[in-house]
């Protein structure tokens, strides 16, 4: 049964108003700063507790604690689409559909050349590029959109890690696919199912 | 930081909460409101697969609290056993006169529709969520997700051409 798109095509999509935006940033930092304040008492009493244990204990959590890594690039790459989407003007430093101009864009800006191709067919269509940092090192962000969807793709380089499929995971509400290939390291980032985004993943391999 | 990722959902949340409540200044409440206990809840949301989704659940359920408290007679029980089965597909003139509705009539029919078949509508065709998503969000099962989609279109449907009726 096909859908009658009447809504979708007629009615109206109500945008948040600035102002409530602002007003929401601002109890949100505000919150997140009761919370961190919490959160460094505990850190403090646990620390005085520790402290009374042997020194053994603390080898071994310091070992438990470092945090693995595909969670540390998980989290930087959230944390970098969301700051892309929370800037305004932040998302793309070039705007284009096109891959012969957003490839050469990068061509000068970044020691390697991340593949850029546009997938419109496919339902990914390339909507720009921009230069972000993963790992401590420069990492383009190739821009994506699937339907409403705004999905970065974040390459950067592998430093010796041999290729890797595929892998997913979901952090923060967003869903997450990284995989290594050719000495360059790969991420898709989006608001959908992580399982969407491996249709990405494979035409980008 | 967790709670700041929310923030790239607020249209999504104030659009939904515009149409459930129907007022630019409630939806602020509701969205405004539902983003602290959004922040509140915030240890289950490493377990959602889609952070939209899971922040629209909290704006639904915020809406039908501000609802029942302040409009109950908006929060009515579907009757969708009893109601009459879809109509037999619409003849030409009709399709043509529901193409050129206007969006302002489209509006207008959508805000007048039950609660329960406007949120399924705007879920799925403006903010573009999986049958799914919609099922998790309002707390149905995909089968009902699918029956008050297609009920919600037809009665939009007629209620469009009641008006353009009424108009022409």
């Amino acid at each position: 049964m096909s859908e009658e798109p009447l809504v979708a095509r007629d009615a109206t999509y109500y945008r948040a108003p600035e102002a409530l935006r602002e007003r929401l940033r601002a109890s949100l930092a505000g919150a997140a700063r009761e919370e961190r304040r919490a959160y460094g008492w505990r850190l403090l009493g646990i620390g005085i507790a520790a402290a009374a244990a042997a020194s053994i204990t603390w080898s071994v959590a310091l070992v438990t604690l470092a945090p693995g890594e595909p969670e540390r690039i998980g989290e930087q790459v959230v944390t970098a689409h969301v700051r892309s989407l929370m800037a305004p003007n932040h998302l793309v430093d070039v705007t284009s559909a096109d891959s012969h101009t957003v490839k050469p864009w990068f061509a000068g800006k970044l020691p390697f050349a991340p593949p850029v191709a546009d997938y419109s067919q496919q339902g990914f269509e390339l909507t720009g590029g921009r230069l972000d940092y993963i790992e401590g090192q420069p990492a383009a962000a190739i821009t994506y959109r699937h339907r409403l969807h705004t999905v970065n793709l974040f390459v950067w380089p592998a430093k010796g890690h041999a290729d890797a499929a595929p892998r997913t995971q979901t952090r923060q509400g967003y869903g997450l696919v990284g995989w290594v290939k050719g000495e360059l390291r790969f991420c898709a980032i989006s608001d959908m199912a992580p399982t969407d985004l491996v249709a990405l993943a494979d035409l980008v391999r | 930081m967790r709670a700041d990722s929310l923030l790239p959902h607020l249209d999504a949340a104030y659009n939904l909460a515009r149409w459930l409540t129907r007022d630019d200044h409630d939806a602020e409440d509701v969205v405004q409101e539902a983003f602290m206990r959004a922040f509140r809840y915030e240890h289950t949301l490493e377990r959602a697969e889609s952070g939209r989704a899971w922040l629209l659940a909290i704006v639904r359920n915020t809406c039908y609290t501000w609802l029942a408290k302040n409009r109950p007679a908006d929060v009515v029980a579907l009757d969708e056993e009893s109601d009459a089965p879809a109509a037999p597909p619409e003849s030409n003139p009709e399709v043509i006169v529901l193409q050129s509705a206007q969006a302002k009539l489209v509006n207008q029919a959508l805000e007048e529709l039950p609660v329960g078949y406007r949120e399924v509508l705007v879920m799925r065709e403006l903010e573009e969520l999986t049958y799914k998503e919609i099922a998790e969000v309002a707390g149905i099962p995909i089968g009902t997700v699918m029956s008050r989609l297609a009920r919600g279109r037809d009665l939009l449907k007629r209620a469009l051409e009641k008006r353009m009726r009424r108009a022409s």
